[in-house]
């Protein structure tokens, strides 16, 4: 084992990584609290002179943020149900239940999970436009869930893989049926890969933002990323709004990545990874 | 039904019982795949195929609705001709390639610090995954911030270098650079994580021999690292490439595409062409050809794919 020394080449590299992630998230947090004059100040000031919270008033009194956080919140939870839901059946199924053609259903899974979605936006709109879906949370929250489907159906397939079969059997013996199996006996054990899989479905659908933006363009239904990318007027952008608003908007995410986050190094190492 | 109609375990074991495969538990499985396949063929498979159908014809909206007429290849002829489009795709092409490399060599040597880091290594790991949280939109907006010509702080520290200060998002190269950095500060966290994870599944004996036999540390990573992480870095890079390849979000709210359309992906144009142009033709035929080239790309990647199912010997 090598010896640890107060001042090693890793320790500065890891120094060096951690201010370079670090600085624009302070940037980001400390310009939503600099007044207005002094958020266009040269040189930039690393502190405000004089912090205000003027802006966070402004973003959620004066602008929506409000209500594109509660969107977000919304669509998000309710997709990430629905994923959870269909793939721990799907993935129950493909990891350990007799079924014919699983590769090929494997392998078209995986591939459209990291299809882009510009490529089916229109043909989408076009079908929400004719039943009336646009400007509505079902019209994103389904679009949502299909779309994260395939990547948590793999989640929840390769965690059950690793699940010994024992306690199924039991359950069996007992005269259980399938479904009750799998809600009584499966679930509890498969929670990390349904954490997983949760994680990772509600920070994408929470973060999407091209079906957002051509779906739900109307204010009352914008979620955070479309709101934050339209806000402004025509010749100034007000930078200190949106980054109060934008503070407020990824304390969520940022909390439940932290929580969780043995869970999402797990599911971004199991192999197949979307971003 | 009898009672061992539904024995779970280990289907190699349910098929050496006498009497074959019990017949329940695949219908049982049909039952539970059914509703994933459904949802995924409803809403992505037919779409796609629906696109490819529009990207042949002309795409008339009414206020009731849309109507489909003159099939034709007028709308590809017009998007191959498109000088437009020849330049979002070099950007495409080019964005993608300069990324990934980038993320790459940056992504090895923050696992490479990691790996090695003894205190604090799960603190740093909790840092790195705020980036990747992060909504794109929002790092986008503030690196508009940042690359500001008049009060940006990265145009205030590249102005004490030269006389009088860049405009950075003003010229196709520099406006290149800056989506650059704002997409590496995302994504190599991400990278990172994932080689990572393939290096900490080298063995240490190996590091041992290769120290006995009196390699350097730069010989060694790449004798002996390198080669062994092939199957990490090819899975990093396939998915980055894909990711890359439809990128929208950053240069939307960053450079609009600009200066001009320099800095305009392929998703961008396409986006661009059916809902400001609302020419659904054109722009599906945008972006046909932007998924015909994944999914050309995707083909030659299949083997990975099946390597990946493979792992774990399909059942």
């Amino acid at each position: 084992m090598r010896r640890r020394r107060v001042f090693s080449p890793v320790h500065l590299g890891a120094f060096v990584i951690a201010l370079l992630v670090a600085l624009p998230l302070y940037w980001l947090a400390v310009s939503s609290l600099k007044p207005g004059a002094e958020l266009g100040s040269l040189p930039p000031r690393l502190w405000p002179q004089n912090p205000t919270t003027e802006h966070y008033t402004e973003a959620f009194a004066d602008y929506n943020f409000a209500r594109y956080m509660l969107n977000s919140l919304l669509v998000a939870t309710v997709s990430t149900a629905g994923v959870l839901a269909l793939s721990l059946f799907s993935g129950y199924a493909l990891a350990r239940l007799p079924m014919r053609g699983k590769r090929p259903i494997l392998v078209g899974l995986l591939m459209i999970s990291v299809f882009p979605t510009v490529s089916v936006i229109t043909p989408l709109y076009l079908i929400e436009r004719e039943i009336g879906w646009l400007n509505s949370y079902q019209g994103l929250i389904v679009p949502y869930i299909a779309f994260h489907l395939p990547f948590a159906v793999w989640i929840m397939r390769n965690y059950l893989l690793r699940i010994p079969a024992e306690m199924e059997e039991s359950a069996t013996v007992d005269g259980a049926g399938p479904t009750r199996t799998v809600l009584q006996i499966i679930v509890p054990q498969a929670l990390p890969g349904l954490f997983t899989a949760g994680v990772f479905t509600f920070t994408a659908t929470y973060t999407e933002f091209l079906m957002a933006l051509t779906f739900n363009s109307e204010d009352a239904f914008r979620t955070v990323p479309v709101g934050v990318a339209l806000f402004g007027a025509e010749f100034e952008v007000p930078y200190g709004t949106i980054f109060a608003g934008s503070m407020a908007a990824i304390l969520p995410v940022v909390i439940l990545v932290l929580v969780f986050r043995r869970a999402v190094v797990s599911g971004l190492t199991s192999g197949a990874v979307k971003g | 039904m009898t009672a061992h109609a539904w024995p779970p375990g280990r289907t190699r074991a349910a098929r050496t019982r006498p009497g074959g495969r019990p017949p329940r538990r695949s219908r049982v499985a049909w039952w539970y795949t059914a509703p994933t396949l459904l949802v995924v063929a409803l809403v992505t498979i037919f779409p796609i195929g629906f696109s490819v159908v529009m990207s042949f014809s002309r795409v008339e909206l009414s206020s009731s609705g849309f109507s489909f007429t003159d099939w034709s290849t007028d709308n590809y002829a017009a998007v191959l001709q498109s000088p437009v489009w020849r330049e979002a795709l070099v950007f495409t092409v080019l964005y993608t390639l300069v990324s990934v490399a980038v993320e790459l060599v940056l992504g090895v040597l923050v696992a490479l610090v990691l790996e090695r880091l003894t205190a604090a290594r799960g603190w740093l790991m909790a840092l790195l995954l705020i980036p990747w949280a992060m909504i794109t939109v929002i790092s986008a907006q503030l690196w508009s911030y940042i690359f500001n010509s008049a009060y940006g702080a990265a145009s205030w520290l590249l102005g004490l270098f030269t006389d009088e200060p860049p405009v950075i998002l003003g010229t196709p190269a520099s406006a290149f650079s800056a989506i650059l950095v704002a997409d590496v500060w995302k994504t190599t966290p991400f990278v990172a994580i994932i080689v990572l994870a393939g290096l900490v599944t080298i063995d240490r004996s190996v590091y041992e021999a290769a120290e006995m036999d009196g390699s350097g540390p730069w010989s060694t990573f790449w004798r002996i690292t390198l080669p062994l992480l092939r199957t990490t870095l090819a899975i990093a890079v396939l998915f980055r490439v894909l990711q890359a390849f439809g990128i929208f979000d950053l240069p939307f709210v960053l450079t609009s595409g600009g200066p001009g359309t320099s800095t305009q992906p392929l998703a961008l144009l396409g986006w661009r062409v059916m809902f400001q142009n609302l020419n659904m033709g054109a722009g599906a035929a945008v972006a046909a050809s932007t998924a015909l080239i994944v999914f050309l790309a995707c083909l030659l990647c299949l083997r990975a794919f099946r390597a990946q199912v493979g792992e774990e010997e399909v059942r």
